[in-house]
């Protein structure tokens, strides 16, 4: 296997008091579209800013294609950057943005304005060339971002949290465009988001982090699947989450006794985790279904989340489509009961 | 417009009328009236302006000013560029205020006062002469010259040209800058290619203050830089000393008007122009 393009081993970054990164290991492999996903402040910025130079680390080596990139200036440095704000030069226009990275190359006057006419035309905004940036829509500015960065043709593309500022509609489609940019370049994405749609609907790999740390490496559907803590089954889509103690091959909570695979020695604490659209919702009881009073739905077009509460207080969520809400009758208030089949639960081996 | 917000105008409408649309227009008919036996008359000639427009030494007075103001607007402009660079990029928020609120304290005392204490330093048997005698050089000409003319000029407009620049520095969107640096751009390229064309619009204004102030200062030439030419301000004053010539003195003042109302324009177009030609 050839080495990987990005190597961060044992990175620390401390801003004064404040640690942002604690020792943290990553490999990116040339090719690769890599997500780092975390809530608010745990770091994932900080990463992709050490990997373009902006940061440098406390501690730790940060290499790229086997160089170590430590000292080595942000200028010197082939790692392009798509800006939250987009950071767009608004006293140039779409086409002299686009330039503006090859200027540095001592490339001509013609062949920089062709090859940044035809990234223009390739992200389908070549008449909107000779245009103030800031006419542009988000759409339109977004799509000269990316072609500022990729005209130089680096290895790697870095790209922090750069859909944010677009509604819904515009969000799926960008997503349609870096995903087959990325595709028909065959260059490395670092992606950095919050939102775990984009995360998942984008990247190979998703690094989840949390306070400085990474929680859990992997393909999206793992992650989903078998969140690998309690952090990450919480932060990861819409899951229950029980504690309980192992009792060999069953667990015990406070809503009572299920079977599980994968428990730890019995007497040990564990926590099952149940994705909510795994969650049969009834009317009426059935062997083991726990008793529910309904307290409100969340309605997001095809599919229906629905919060219910347990006797003894515990939160439960059922996810389901739509059109399966059939002759629930659904109100506040309404008595339900909840039940998963024997293979639906995760065991994080943990309290 | 309802009455509230006319009300609320009026005040200033009439000030403005007042004390200085109506000293402006007596100003230009003044540049036509006559003076016969030290007395005014009024008139409509051309006389005033015929005369003064024909004749040298006004002209010398015209281009020496014109060249000390936009000397001393090149020179400020550099000097203060740095400073104003550290003050926005290199220090905290902190430290950037407590800067900017010492640049201010400068103007607690009257630019004449300050004016003169540069007479102490620069006169022949001033702090520097008699410094650099000690090491056997000297005594130069300091006071009476331009250098000392720029020193006045400096004296007043550096502080100011610092705070202006440094607002408009520190307003820059630093992803802009950082971006710069992120396509390649080493710290020195990002200063031409970024950060001056972001900040366009702030460091001319403060030039053109520093060209305003310096072309119609008469403190600083007057007392430190002596009358060989004397600048605008000084011919103006001369001339009304000189058989009561208002008019003619109206005719300098009309001229130095409409070179600032020409430079104002030029430079708040500039300011605020888009696109570069590039």
């Amino acid at each position: 296997m050839t080495e990987p393009l990005v190597i961060l081993s044992g990175v620390v970054k401390r801003f004064g008091d404040f640690t942002a990164v604690h020792h943290l290991d990553l490999e990116i492999t040339a090719g690769e579209f890599v997500a780092i996903m975390g809530p608010s402040g745990c770091g994932k910025t900080t990463t992709l800013r050490m990997i373009a130079g902006l940061e440098v680390p406390t501690e730790g080596e940060a290499r790229i294609s086997g160089r170590l990139m430590n000292a080595v200036p942000v200028h010197e440095r082939d790692t392009p950057m798509v800006w939250q704000s987009l950071a767009l030069f608004p006293f140039l226009n779409a086409r002299e943005n686009v330039e503006f990275g090859l200027r540095m190359r001592g490339i001509g006057a013609a062949e920089r304005r062709r090859r940044a006419v035809q990234w223009l035309e390739r992200l389908e905004i070549g008449e909107f060339a000779e245009r103030n940036v800031e006419t542009l829509s988000g759409g339109q500015r977004q799509r000269v971002a990316l072609a500022r960065a990729l005209v130089t043709e680096p290895p790697i593309l870095l790209l922090d949290e750069p859909l944010s500022a677009l509604d819904a509609h515009l969000i799926i489609r960008m997503q349609g465009v870096l995903t087959r940019l990325q595709r028909e370049l065959g260059i490395t994405f670092v992606y950095v988001t919050h939102s775990q749609s984009e995360a998942f609907a984008l990247a190979d790999r998703v690094v989840i982090m949390s306070r400085g740390r990474i929680v859990q490496v992997g393909q999206p559907r793992e992650i989903y699947r078998a969140p690998a803590n309690r952090f990450v089954a919480e932060f990861v889509g819409r899951n229950n989450i029980l504690s309980g103690i192992s009792r060999g091959d069953v667990i015990e909570t406070a809503l009572g006794i299920f079977p599980a695979a994968g428990l730890p020695a019995a007497d040990k604490p564990a926590t099952l985790v149940v994705a909510a659209d795994l969650v049969r919702i009834d009317r009426t009881p059935t062997e083991g279904a726990i008793p529910c009073t309904l307290i409100s739905e969340e309605f997001v077009g095809a599919t229906v989340t629905l919060f219910l509460e347990a006797a003894d207080g515990t939160d439960l969520k059922v996810q389901l489509p739509e059109r399966a809400l059939g002759d629930l009758n659904l109100h506040a208030g309404g008595r339900f009961h909840l039940s998963w089949p024997a293979d639906a639960g995760h065991v994080l081996a943990e309290g | 417009m309802n009455r509230f917000a006319l009300a609320f105008r009026l005040p200033i409408i009439v000030w403005q009328g007042l004390f200085f649309l109506g000293p402006l227009f007596f100003m230009i008919a003044m540049s036509f009236f006559l003076v016969k036996n030290y007395r005014m008359e009024e008139a409509f000639e051309l006389k005033n302006w015929a005369r003064m427009l024909t004749r040298g030494y006004v002209w010398d007075s015209y281009w020496y000013t014109l060249g000390l103001a936009a000397s001393v607007t090149v020179v400020a402009t550099l000097v203060a560029f740095p400073a104003a660079f550290a003050l926005a990029f290199r220090v905290s928020e902190a430290t950037r205020r407590w800067a900017i609120f010492l640049l201010i304290i400068p103007f607690f005392t009257s630019y004449l006062v300050r004016t003169f204490s540069w007479y102490v330093i620069l006169a022949e048997s001033g702090v520097i002469n008699v410094g650099l005698g000690t090491v056997g050089l000297g005594p130069y000409t300091l006071l009476n010259t331009p250098v000392g003319t720029i020193v006045g000029y400096l004296t007043l407009l550096l502080p100011l040209v610092v705070i202006l620049q440094t607002i408009a520095l520190a307003n820059i969107d630093r992803n802009l800058v950082q971006a710069a640096r992120n396509l390649g751009y080493p710290p020195g390229r990002t200063l031409f290619a970024v950060i001056v064309p972001l900040a366009k619009t702030g460091l001319i204004i403060a030039a053109l203050f520093c060209f305003i102030l310096s072309f119609g200062d008469f403190v600083a030439p007057y007392y430190l830089g002596g009358s060989k030419p004397p600048t605008l301000p000084i011919l103006i004053i001369d001339t009304t000393k000189s058989g009561q010539q208002w008019p003619r003195a109206a005719v300098v003042a009309v001229m130095m008007m409409l070179t600032l109302f020409a430079i104002a324009a030029t430079a708040i177009w500039l300011a605020y122009r888009k696109r570069s030609a590039a």
